[in-house]
């Protein structure tokens, strides 16, 4: 490219230095709250004031940090379910919907299996349940995509509005099994007390966010030292040289997606034994989904670093959320246009991490 | 006769073809040209409270339809920067395009949600042609922007395959280092036709307010209508006048769940209708993919590649 008497290009480096790592995701938040400041400021509201609160409702404070932590914990694991399908360059942008079946089986579960099971097995089989549902639920896309090379990513998003439409028939078409008969009001059946975590003390922690945390330790770790983890990151690089190795690409496309979706659908399952106790059409406003891919790609796909991630992006909302009981109340979608806009930039910047930006003068042949 | 339910309801499909033909000849031309832009959703719904709130502004109805023409422009301009340019991965950059739409068109529409739509555009009297029977309404009961985007996909078929930057488009989704060789820009032809595409998408979000819409909401707005959009493409494989045909199927898919609740005929119950046109796109995607398929449909060889001279 051009610009007058010099020529800008991008060389690519061979190596990065460690700081890019970090100062590409702060680089681009920093330029995330500037979009966010401009439209705040256009709509009449304070960008600093806004912005302060939000930090301080999100992380400054004891309650402020195990709120955050606890709207963390499914992010985590939507965090991971992307991150480890689209490190191996498989698009699942269904974890929205596979979380909510996930919510769907670990309801069934714990409404209907708790009850057998010994005090100690209940939430483990709860949470495995969902696990399996929101596997299920990718089941056909993955299928298509590891059989017959049909693109993932439409058909795993198209089955969000399926999986919202059930949901919604589960809790306000149908008076069925995951309705509580006990209210005329649209609810959620509760499911078995043993089934359920309680929160740490007075917080709104629970758990599970040990879980979500281990899991992301066990997941680096293991697809670090792994056969599997060597054959799948193989299989994302170069699906030619996994097939001269004779790997087996279908097997390994189906897991992978398989297990992104198992994921996705621990997630809402978490969030079943945890706040919710039920199917919770609360869960459908949230987008704990679709925030998990901006995660996933803003840790660069790095299982330790979407629980940083995760960290950052739950105390975004739930500053979000504090923001709205104030004398002039800003929409909680800032919380969600700052997170496009992140992403935007980190995406922009994942560039100059990669390549050195070279500006060089032009020697001007005079009179030629 | 005309008053026929089922008559309507074929009548509002093609109504509701026109954002689905507008939204797919757009990513048409972007993915024409190598670039994937899945930002369809996001660029939909800025579309969609732009002419809301230009609308409710000015009362003017062609400004509420100009003004997200240029929003969704300026949508497709950060993705076209960020994939042709910066060589982000497309796939994730239209994703983050779908997620701040969402988001800014929540945030900028909030003032305003719930009221009822400012202006409205109307169908155009055809006189006795609209009385006909049947094809009266079906296809003479519409706006002008229907009609115009009618003559736009015909228009568009004849600009892909019979004139000479259609064939450059061409050739630049297909083998990007000829185009390049020829001393054509792969870079600008991208860049001109994912704008364009993006131009097409706003329309798209801002028509579907103004004629289809009600009431501000946005989580009542597009509803899944971009997703659609792009399985619509992969349906009329990269082909405009195939997406016509295909828009108004799928126009009817998205239709019929509100016809059976308006005549409140139950057999089964909203919540499962209303996973229809969903799943209808679902179930063509699989008949797609069968290897027989396949080979008819011709997908741009070069689809979310960036082109790097160099590397060659």
């Amino acid at each position: 490219m051009n610009v007058g008497n010099w020529r800008v290009d991008l060389e690519p480096r061979l190596t990065s230095p460690k700081w890019l790592y970090a100062a590409v995701p702060i680089g681009s938040l920093f330029c995330a709250f500037i979009v966010g400041g401009v439209f705040l400021a256009f709509t009449g509201h304070s960008p600093i004031g806004t912005f302060a609160l939000l930090i301080d409702r999100g992380f400054a404070s004891t309650r402020g940090i195990t709120n955050t932590l606890g709207t963390a914990t499914p992010l985590i694991c939507t965090g991971l379910a992307a991150a480890f399908a689209f490190r191996m360059n498989l698009f699942n942008i269904g974890e929205e919907g596979q979380m909510y079946l996930g919510m769907i089986g670990s309801a069934w579960a714990g409404i209907a299996l708790a009850g057998y099971l010994p005090g100690f097995a209940a939430v483990p089989v709860v949470l495995l349940t969902g696990a399996c549902t929101g596997a299920l639920w990718v089941l056909v896309p993955a299928v298509l995509r590891a059989k017959m090379g049909t693109s993932e990513i439409v058909s795993t998003l198209l089955l969000n509005y399926v999986a919202l439409n059930l949901v919604n028939y589960f809790i306000f078409g149908s008076r069925g099994f995951f309705r509580d008969p006990t209210t005329s009001f649209p609810q959620g059946r509760v499911i078995e007390a043993s089934a359920r975590l309680s929160s740490f003390g007075s917080t709104r922690t629970y758990p599970t966010v040990i879980i979500a945390v281990g899991l992301a330790v066990g997941l680096y770790w293991f697809m670090k030292r792994s056969n599997y983890g060597y054959e799948t990151s193989v299989l994302a690089d170069s699906p030619n040289t996994a097939r001269y190795a004779g790997m087996n690409a279908t097997k390994l496309t189906l897991s992978v997606l398989l297990f992104s979706g198992a994921l996705a659908g621990l997630a809402g399952a978490m969030y079943v034994v945890g706040p919710a106790g039920k199917v919770d059409p609360g869960l459908l406003q949230v987008g704990f989904g679709y925030a998990g891919i901006v995660v996933a790609a803003l840790a660069r796909y790095n299982f330790m670093a979407v629980v940083l991630t995760a960290i950052l992006f739950a105390g975004l909302r739930e500053g979000g959320a504090s923001l709205q009981i104030s004398t002039n109340p800003v929409p909680i979608s800032i919380a969600v246009v700052l997170q496009g806009a992140v992403l935007l930039f980190a995406l922009g910047g994942e560039v100059f991490r990669r390549n050195r930006l070279r500006v060089r003068r032009v020697q001007q042949t005079v009179g030629a | 006769m005309n008053a026929n339910v089922w008559v309507l309801t074929f009548a509002d499909a093609f109504s509701i073809a026109t954002t689905l033909i507008l939204a797919t000849i757009g990513a048409i031309l972007t993915e024409r040209s190598g670039v994937i832009n899945l930002g369809v959703e996001g660029i939909l719904l800025m579309g969609a409270v732009t002419a809301f709130l230009v609308g409710d502004a000015t009362g003017n109805v062609w400004l509420a339809l100009l003004l997200p023409v240029a929003v969704g422009a300026a949508m497709a301009l950060i993705h076209a920067t960020l994939s042709i340019t910066l060589r982000a991965n497309q796939i994730v950059a239209g994703l983050a395009l779908v997620i701040f739409g969402n988001g800014l068109s929540q945030f900028i529409g909030k003032p305003v949600e719930g009221k009822t739509r400012p202006v409205v555009i109307t169908p155009i009297d055809l006189g006795p042609l609209t009385d006909l029977p049947i094809v009266g309404p079906i296809i003479f009961g519409h706006d002008p922007i229907t009609y115009l985007t009618w003559v736009g996909a015909v228009v568009c078929s004849l600009y892909l395959n019979r004139t000479r930057p259609g064939l450059i488009l061409r050739a630049t989704g297909d083998a990007p280092a000829t185009v390049d060789a020829q001393g054509v820009s792969v870079a600008r032809v991208r860049f001109v036709h994912t704008i364009i595409g993006g131009a097409l998408m706003g329309l798209a979000g801002g028509w579907f307010m103004l004629a289809r819409g009600t009431a501000w909401s946005q989580a009542a707005t597009t509803n899944g209508i971009g997703w659609i959009a792009l399985a619509l493409v992969v349906f009329a494989s990269w082909r405009p006048l195939r997406a016509i045909a295909g828009a108004v199927l799928f126009g009817f898919t998205l239709q019929v769940p509100f016809t059976l609740q308006g005549q409140q005929i139950n057999i089964l119950p909203p919540e499962i209708v209303q996973m229809l046109p969903y799943l209808a796109t679902l179930f063509v995607l699989v008949m797609l993919s069968t290897p027989r398929a396949r080979k008819l449909l011709g997908a741009p060889k070069m689809l979310g590649q960036p082109f790097v001279r160099d590397e060659r």
